[in-house]
């Protein structure tokens, strides 16, 4: 169970490594009904100017809410209450991604954390970024 | 120079999407394209956060929003998770222009247009608000 | 005495940001030890907000802000450091299309300096735009280190100081807490206001520092597979 006590300005979640395979890519644009060939295929992509097939928005969304959600745990005692993102540069599927949070601030009053979090290449550059907020039960 | 739109456009909802009933299958077939084991969500009964941003416009919605220059890409989003979706909700969405905006990037001039939905259950109590920022190359 | 100041940041002012300025100083004095910073330089995009006043912020961690702005050229993203009613009156700083010669001229003839950022990055930085038209005159200084860049994006930076004899500035570009002064500048002087950094960028001497830490190599995770 989370705690608001426990929470420290500086803790970090992860880093996670998770390799994210085009099936799986192409499976998640399946289950969302996104048929843009940037999501299924590289030819297709390569047509639309991209250096091939890319992970929709939503699914690095998803990958980040995941970071977040693993980290409160299961026994509840927190809640995500709100996410943003920003997709800096593509990510492309077939590639080990680096997932990384860190807390920046908490308010007292409100019991509430708020998170840095993104997803890295292998060259450690910083494709998606966001910052979440992670309400404590009062 | 500003962005060439009619301003009466931002704030005016257009419509509302029919309910669309959430299903434990779907809920289990997203986190399995996510790749999420945890049991407070595999089982289906109540999705992950970040199956809020999964809901769709209705057709018509873009006919009202004014297009600028080539392909349109996802930039990022803001989601509030006001409360959980469980299996067995009817969720309705309802979108309006928030804001319209021109900057420059890696990428060229691009127009951002930011779409903010409400997504409602059959209570007529609200789930999540998503900012969802489009940006077109122009 | 030195000063070491982040001269590239960005706070909730910024529409792609959501940090606060409290919890960048708050964070600065956590990491003070990897990132020894003095202060640091807000720098909104296509904004001057001349009523803010981080006073109460300055003395409560130790850290000094200051102000100054990053604007949209034809050239590419530009810093302007030492904004003033004059400069807010003769541009827009809303507008993405500046013309960037302009700007430099008008900024320095207004007692401010305008600094040219990530000129390695695609087409928001000098060095493309120097491929295919003339450069420009009066630059003094651009951003060599830039907490943002990608793979190769600092070196065209300085491949540019090399070539043209500018000078050389580093800054994070952060928009999120965690990466303030990751990058940074150092002056061999001491700072205490906007007009000292004007004039240390302009005849001061100063070199960028990188606060970056150096990763791991990632290892490869075992691949999903999907039914």
């Amino acid at each position: 169970m989370k705690n608001f006590a426990d929470v420290q300005i500086g803790d970090t979640l992860g880093p996670v490594h998770q390799f994210i395979s085009k099936d799986q890519c192409r499976n998640y644009a399946r289950q969302c009904g996104l048929d843009a060939p940037r999501f299924t295929d590289d030819e297709g992509a390569r047509k639309e100017g991209l250096p091939g097939m890319i992970l929709p928005g939503n699914m690095s969304l998803g990958i980040l809410s995941k970071l977040v959600t693993d980290w409160i745990g299961a026994d509840g005692g927190a809640r995500l209450v709100r996410l943003s993102t920003t997709y800096r540069v593509p990510v492309q599927p077939d590639r080990t991604l680096t997932l990384q949070g860190f807390i920046t601030h908490a308010t007292e009053a409100e019991r509430t954390a708020e998170i840095d979090v993104w997803i890295e290449n292998e060259d450690a550059e910083r494709l998606v970024t966001g910052t979440a907020t992670v309400q404590f039960d009062k | 120079m500003a962005v060439n739109y009619d301003p009466n456009l931002i704030g005016r909802v257009f419509e509302t999407t029919d309910p669309v009933e959430v299903k434990a299958e779907r809920i289990r077939s997203f986190c399995e394209a996510l790749g999420e084991s945890s049991p407070q969500y595999a089982g289906g009964e109540v999705a992950p956060p970040a199956y809020a941003v999964t809901f769709r416009n209705g057709r018509h919605f873009f006919q009202h929003v004014p297009r600028f220059g080539r392909a349109g890409f996802d930039a990022g989003k803001d989601v509030e998770f006001v409360r959980p979706i469980r299996a067995g909700d009817k969720i309705t969405l309802s979108s309006h222009v928030k804001e319209i905006y021109e900057k420059t990037g890696r990428t060229g001039t691009m127009v951002f247009v930011v779409v903010r939905s409400t997504l409602k259950n059959q209570n007529g109590e609200e789930v999540a608000h998503i900012d969802h920022r489009f940006m077109n190359r122009t | 005495m030195s000063t070491t100041l982040d001269l590239h940041t960005h706070s909730e002012a910024s529409e792609d940001s959501r940090a606060p300025v409290e919890a960048y100083l708050n964070w600065i004095k956590l990491r003070r030890a990897e990132r020894p910073l003095d202060g640091i330089v807000l720098t909104e995009h296509r904004q001057f907000n001349r009523n803010a006043d981080y006073r109460h912020l300055e003395d409560k961690f130790g850290v000094m802000v200051l102000r100054a702005s990053e604007v949209e050229t034809n050239y590419g993203h530009v810093l302007v450091y030492g904004v003033n009613d004059d400069i807010l009156k003769r541009f827009d700083f809303a507008n993405v299309r500046l013309d960037a010669q302009e700007l430099i001229n008008e900024v320095a003839r207004m007692g401010g300096i305008a600094v040219p950022c990530h000129p390695g990055r695609p087409n928001i930085g000098l060095y493309e735009h120097y491929q295919n038209k003339p450069s420009l005159e009066n630059v003094i200084a651009v951003e060599v280190l830039n907490g943002g860049s990608r793979k190769g994006e600092d070196e065209r930076s300085a491949e540019l100081v090399q070539r043209y004899g500018y000078s050389a500035i580093g800054g994070s570009d952060s928009h999120l807490v965690s990466l303030i002064g990751l990058c940074a500048t150092r002056f061999a002087a001491e700072i205490r206001s906007i007009d000292d950094l004007v004039q240390e960028l302009k005849n001061g001497a100063y070199e960028p520092v990188d606060f970056r830490p150096r990763r791991k190599p990632v290892p490869h995770a075992e691949a999903v597979v999907t039914r």
